[in-house]
């Protein structure tokens, strides 16, 4: 068949009227970490509540393993921790006693409380109630409960929200280690996407339930196409002298611009204009930030 | 099925359920006492007949209504547990089947209800000696009259266990509990087929067991039912 650890098709889910995921095709290949963007209220959290069995697609298939969820659920979820919106917890019960409650359920040995409260350092917390935790800490702990039983796939949704800058940091390395350490897959949604170019080696965009792009995060920068802007004495004479000898030019009262050049077309027109004697100011590249292109993508969506 | 009730366990660790498991039996048994020391003559007098049977009469009175609310409060806190901090989805994501999730909930509160009848039998019977009623102590029908109430309220906890999972607002299943105990204070009248009267053990047989059929036969009916619908449902 294929390699991929999750595939969905034309996985579609239906609200009342309204399609909160439209035929999303999600594919995560082994070992990548996958980022799942989007603005908030896209549908990223009703995709991976799909994906988990937590809700019942309208539409599609989901393939996890290669293995269809609808058939062996049981069997898949054994090799899947999940930490789905804000982290669950038994808040009168300690750290321990919260993984322990799990760890009966995964059959796991006793001794992986103790790995996984050490991964994400929580060993010297473990004896306390969960209710006096901060949320950093209820976050870790929720990842911690999601590598319990040794799982081959991590479905993690939004793992830093409203965590500080240091807590975003912290988990982001926690992420990004475990694909290199234990082999794991990982699927971590975000809205924030400068938080995934950080991390993820795969991203899918999903907007209004649809997924608009996915590919390589490489892939995505390449559509970072760089603007080449010019700065000249007089922009508007010098624009419409451009646009009259036929280059798809664009300006505003400071600069030209012209975009998606060749290295080739820009020495001919500065050439051109020297020997109109224009006076050439400034000749720079403008490079679009992902966010740029996120926002485009996104029809601007998730702007604040 | 085995783990998942050993999970239930390590998750009521210091909660208010287990002092109310306790609460219950030694609040009906204690009352009790009061009542047969400040009524000590009236009442031997008027159960001379039979000391015990009078003793175990008096106790169910208020035993039974115990038993209803009892019911309503213990299974409202044990879904109350994963609706807190909503770990529904926690659990549920799980390599555990929906049912036996559903069903490890029902058999704890089912477990917890047992604890406490066993708990208002050593009460009864310490009582009544207690009250120098004599050793000669009709063992058998102290627990049936302490056991067979739980069996024929078994589909009330079904249908509480329901409510209270599927439910986010602990206000509806309480209300249904707490209206269903008030009906059941008044249910003698009713006609038998009304599962209210169940928990009472009387019938136009004259013999409790037949509640006691009853009631397992509509808790199984419930049980599937809501089974049914709560693996149907979307993980909130
Ligand atoms: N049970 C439900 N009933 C009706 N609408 C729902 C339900 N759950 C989610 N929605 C709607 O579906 C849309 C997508 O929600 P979802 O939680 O999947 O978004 P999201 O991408 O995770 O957003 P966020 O970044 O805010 O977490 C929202 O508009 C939400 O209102
Ligand atoms: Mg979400």
């Amino acid at each position: 068949m294929n390699d991929y650890i999750i595939e969905t098709n034309g996985l579609t889910k239906k609200y009342g009227s309204t399609y909160v995921v439209n035929q999303v095709d999600l594919k995560v290949k082994k070992g990548e970490i996958y980022g799942f963007l989007g603005p908030n209220g896209a549908g990223k959290t009703t995709t991976i509540r799909m994906v988990l069995g937590l809700a019942r697609p309208t539409k599609g298939s989901i393939h996890i393993f290669g293995k269809d969820m609808k058939k062996d659920k049981l069997s898949v979820l054994k090799k899947v921790g999940s930490l789905v919106e804000y982290p669950s917890y038994y808040g009168h019960l300690t750290a321990y006693e919260n993984l322990e409650a799990v760890r009966i359920l995964l059959d796991a040995p006793k001794s992986r409380i103790d790995e996984v409260l050490s991964i994400v350092r929580l060993t010297n917390d473990a004896k306390r109630p969960v209710k006096g935790f901060s949320l950093g800490m209820k976050q870790r702990l929720g990842i911690a409960t999601a590598l319990l039983g040794n799982p081959e796939l991590l479905i993690l949704d939004e793992p830093t929200n409203g965590l500080d800058p240091s807590g975003i940091i912290e988990i982001r390395e926690l992420i990004k280690s475990m694909p290199k350490e234990h082999g794991i897959t990982i699927l971590v949604s975000s809205h924030l996407l400068s938080e995934m170019e950080q991390m993820a080696t795969q991203v899918g965009i999903i907007s209004k339930g649809k997924m608009i792009f996915q590919d390589s995060i490489s892939t995505l920068r390449q559509r970072s196409s760089s603007k080449i802007r010019i700065k000249v004495s007089d922009t508007e004479a010098v624009s419409k002298k451009l646009l009259s000898w036929g280059y798809k030019v664009g300006s505003n009262e400071n600069y030209i611009f012209v975009e998606n050049t060749s290295d080739r077309e820009i020495a001919e027109i500065i050439r051109k204009l020297v020997n109109h004697q224009c006076s050439i100011y400034r000749v720079e590249e403008e490079k679009k930030s992902l966010e740029q292109i996120f926002l485009e993508l996104t029809g601007g969506e998730a702007s604040l | 099925m085995g783990k998942v009730i050993a999970s239930e366990f390590v998750k009521i660790k210091r909660k208010m359920i287990v002092f109310l498991v306790f609460l219950g039996p030694f609040g009906v048994v204690s009352l009790e006492l009061v009542n047969f020391w400040l009524r000590y003559d009236w009442l031997t007098n008027l159960y001379k007949d039979n000391l015990w049977r009078g003793l175990i009469g008096e106790v169910m009175m208020l035993s039974i209504p115990s038993l209803m609310l009892g019911l309503t409060i213990v299974t409202s806190m044990i879904a109350n547990i994963e609706h807190q901090t909503n770990a529904w989805k926690q659990v549920l994501a799980l390599p555990v089947s929906k049912a036996k999730i559903f069903t490890g909930k029902l058999l704890l509160s089912g477990m917890l209800l047992f604890v406490s009848c066993m708990l208002l039998f050593g009460g009864t019977i310490i009582l009544g000696i207690l009250l120098k009623f004599g050793t000669d102590i009709p063992f058998l029908y102290v627990i049936k009259m302490c056991f067979f109430p739980l069996f024929s309220a078994m589909p009330f906890v079904a249908l509480q266990i329901w409510l209270s999972i599927v439910c986010k607002n602990q206000a509806i299943p309480l209300m249904v509990g707490i209206v269903g105990t008030a009906v059941s204070m008044f249910s003698i009248t009713f006609p038998d087929w009304v599962p209210w009267k169940w928990p009472l053990l009387i019938n136009e047989w004259g013999n409790p067991i037949y509640s006691v059929i009853a009631g397992l036969i509509l808790a199984m009916v419930v049980y599937a039912g809501g089974l049914l619908d709560f693996i149907r449902r979307d993980v909130k």
